[in-house]
């Protein structure tokens, strides 16, 4: 069964998306670009061009070339919005037999539906090309507003277009449920889109996963174009102060000059300052002219002011129809490019007296939210497979009460990780496995799910024997812990089922406690961490002595019997610092060894620094910490 | 093994398990192409990484193109300006290296997969009479097209065009 798609069909610029691994993401065009412009024409040899060919032909061939049909659809020619926008485009629209607007492109005639089905057959070319499979299914998204003659108009272009239109969905809904608001139970949310061209806003209400539209407003004429013009006529006006030429007569000028403001703008939104560098902008008698304008935030605020101030009426109204105040919306969500302007932001916190919400692309998140529509009602046909995840990480405690994790927490499940352990002392015989989780470095401050021992491992130095542990987490959430003897083969194992018995409250207060703690508990982990390498080591050392003590000068025996000693009593107390330094010195006297030994062997390799031969497992010879425990990381299972 | 299919299958119902059976297969057939896509991605993620640094650095070498365009009679043959030229020279050649190539448009047929008309003027209909800013290619992808000046099919004041035959002139 052929995945669904999302598509926002917009005024000026549409866009498409689709689930994947469970996230929506947008499907780029041919060209490599995530919009395509909602325009279509017919070229002068004929031949019919969409997207991006279309407007960058548009001034060589504007009377057949079709921009903002979304304004046109469903609409009667003798509506007053169609005759108002038929002064302002350059493509003749005229009246069909039954009374409905068309538009002519080419010498022919097209209703808005079949142009915006043009817009739709490329976007899903496209899609099909990147996903390498058909897409038939669809949701496509309309403003709020639309009446029934617009939906119907929108669902026949998808018809058109090959497209099996499974749900017609309104604009701010598909936001809502980018935000991911699907999952609260109930809530007011109000939709602040300011696009390109036109501005919507929206109070929606929210109750066990449906939307009803409370209320919409909005100018149909108010967007980020406008934002950008107050910029460039500013920049006009400077410039002309400056020069005396007013670059509004010079239209390759303009042209540059509108592609600074706009990028002037976009910078504006993360920097408190921008330069407006053009040089060889114009030239009169006295030679080039170059345009150097500083523009910072608050001069933009300025010129914009009254732009925003204009937005916040709708909001008004909206908030007016539905019989509400301010106070009572509970989500406030910023969507469409122009919103990303910081005092737009203001200006809504304003007004709404809270912080909107503005984490999903502005651009993408109509687009984005009807994708999740699109996956939830396939999702009613072909059942979608919940994957859940730790909420915390699971481990197992280790020498000097450390917490080692196995499983970090937000792993997906089913899941399985093993990793080898050993014994930390000579001819131990068991070794105990307690299970614990939490975001804690040490075992003790984590929650214990479970523990249990492993017996029977046959007398071996320390780090000697291979305990592989094995964690499983099952689709249900249902852990079992097995430890294997890998030299006997000897096995121990418990199913934990109440590692999903936290509440949704005691899993974020493990979270938040971790966080709390975190420099306490990395200074305590690091404490720990040295006394374990300076057990190992003098383990290490006194095995050496052990073994090699008779090739060692009488001297230096004493040298390091005493440095032994040192660390010894540093480890009766508590401070890292000592603990480390004495460690230091012994590794130091202990490099001696290896010189005298050599050197006592004719044509042996000169001294290395490194424990001498026989000595198992980690030398001392660097003093490099070295849990004890943690024999190595082995193949993960 | 064969019993454990059997056994899970009676606990289902036949139907469920060929359904659980089918959902599984999917699951892994998205994988598979998701990882394939994704690899896919990788490669040209890398190939195009420059992109956006290169489209921020071409208006600096445009201002250089325009710089020399209107450069005076008296300091053209400086040997500073030699200097600046050399300058703009390697600017291009530093860019070409990275892939990027140049997009021809004067006198070229408009293109509007390469070109962008941004004004029309009189002269040969369709063709690019004037480059107002150049266009460029990464490894080949369109990064920036060129903004043209298109033919109107209006005779200029001195036609240089083809003299040939002029039947593909609109009578009007």
């Amino acid at each position: 069964m052929a995945r669904a798609v999302g598509i926002d069909l917009g005024t000026t610029f549409s866009l498409i998306a689709t689930m994947q691994g469970g996230d929506p993401v947008i499907i780029p065009t041919s060209e490599g670009e995530r919009l395509l412009p909602s325009v279509v024409a017919v070229s002068k040899t004929g031949e019919r061009l969409v997207g991006w060919l279309a407007k960058r032909q548009a001034v060589t061939n504007p009377e057949n070339t079709i921009f903002s049909i979304k304004r046109l659809m469903g609409r009667k020619f003798k509506d007053p919005s169609v005759q108002f926008d038929m002064k302002k485009v350059p493509y003749k629209i005229t009246e069909a037999p039954n009374g409905d607007c068309k538009v002519v492109m080419g010498g022919k005639e097209y209703s808005p539906p079949e142009i915006s089905a043009m817009i739709l057959q490329k976007l899903k070319t496209d899609a099909e090309a990147y996903l390498g499979e058909k897409v038939t299914d669809a949701v496509i998204t309309v403003p709020a507003y639309f009446n029934d003659s617009q939906r119907q108009a929108t669902k026949d272009a998808g018809a058109i277009a090959g497209l099996n239109v499974i749900r017609i969905i309104n604009e701010p809904t598909a936001s809502s449920l980018a935000y991911g608001l699907d999952k609260k139970k109930e809530a007011i949310v109000a939709v602040y889109d300011l696009g390109g061209g036109t501005f919507d806003v929206s109070v929606l209400e929210m109750g066990e996963g449906t939307f009803q539209v409370k209320s919409t407003s909005g100018d149909t004429h108010l967007g980020g174009d406008d934002f950008d013009q107050r910029i460039l006529d500013w920049l006009c006006d400077e410039f002309k102060k400056q020069s005396g030429i007013d670059l509004r007569q010079d239209k390759m000028a303009l042209q540059r000059v509108r592609d600074a403001a706009e990028k002037a703008k976009r910078e504006l939104s993360t920097m408190q300052q921008t330069e407006i560098s053009l040089p060889y902008i114009t030239a009169d008698a006295s030679g080039p002219k170059h345009m150097n304008i500083v523009l910072n935030r608050s001069k933009m605020e300025q010129l914009v002011m009254e732009l925003v101030d204009r937005s916040i009426v709708p909001c008004r109204q909206a908030l007016q129809d539905a019989g509400l105040t301010p106070a009572q919306i509970n989500e406030v969500l910023l969507v469409g490019g122009q919103t990303r302007t910081p005092l737009v932001q203001t200006k809504v916190t304003e007004f709404f007296g809270q912080e909107p919400k503005k984490t999903v692309n502005p651009d993408e998140a109509v687009a984005l939210g009807a994708a999740i529509q699109g996956g939830v009602l396939k999702g009613e046909v072909r059942e979608v497979l919940l994957l859940d995840v730790t909420p915390l990480t699971l481990g197992i405690e280790t020498l000097g009460g450390v917490a080692t994790p196995l499983i970090p927490r937000n792993t997906t499940i089913p899941t399985s990780k093993s990793q080898v352990f050993s014994t930390a002392a000579d001819s131990q015989p068991s070794v105990e496995v307690h299970v614990i989780q939490g975001e804690r470095p040490m075992a003790g401050d984590n929650k214990t799910l479970g523990r249990f021992i492993l017996d029977g491992i046959l007398p071996a130095p320390r780090g000697m024997p291979q305990i592989e542990v094995a964690f499983d987490i099952d689709a249900n959430g249902i852990l079992s812990v097995s430890a294997k003897d890998k030299g006997t083969g000897r096995e121990q194992k418990i199913t934990i089922t109440a590692s999903s018995g936290l509440s949704k409250e005691e899993v974020e207060k493990m979270t938040r406690d971790a966080e709390a703690h975190a420099a306490d508990d990395t200074r305590k982990k690091e404490e720990i961490e040295a006394r374990n390498t300076a057990d190992n080591l003098v383990y290490q050392a006194e095995k050496v002595m052990r073994e090699h003590g008779d090739k060692v000068p009488a001297d230096l025996k004493q040298q390091i019997e005493g440095k032994i000693a040192a660390v010894r009593s540093a480890l009766q107390g508590q401070d890292a610092a000592y603990i480390r330094r004495t460690v230091q010195e012994l590794t130091e006297t202990m490099q001696k060894i290896g010189a005298s030994v050599y050197q006592q062997q004719p044509g042996a390799p000169p001294p290395g620094g490194q424990a001498p031969p026989g000595a198992e497992g980690p030398g001392p010879g660097k003093g490099k910490p070295d849990e004890g425990t943690v024999e190595g990381e082995f193949r993960e299972v | 093994m064969e019993e454990d299919r059997q056994e899970v299958t009676a606990e289902l119902g036949a139907p469920d398990a060929q359904r659980y059976l089918d959902n599984w297969r999917r699951a892994e057939a998205d994988f598979e192409n998701y990882k394939k896509r994704i690899e896919l991605e990788r490669a040209e993620t890398a190939r195009f990484a420059s992109t956006t640094l290169v489209l921020n650095i071409l208006p600096v070498l445009d201002d250089l193109d325009r710089a020399f365009k209107s450069i005076p009679e008296k300091l053209a043959h400086l040997t500073w300006a030699d200097g600046i030229r050399l300058i703009h020279r390697k600017l291009q050649a530093t860019l070409e290296a990275q892939g990027v190539t140049e997009i021809k448009a004067l006198g070229e047929t408009f293109d509007p997969s390469i070109h962008e008309a941004v004004g029309q003027t009189a002269g040969e209909e369709g063709k690019v009479i004037e480059e107002a800013q150049k266009g460029y290619r990464l490894h080949g992808r369109v990064i920036r097209p060129a903004f043209v000046i298109v033919g109107n099919g209006q005779r200029p004041e001195r036609n240089e065009t083809e003299s040939a035959t002029d039947s593909h002139d609109s009578g009007g």
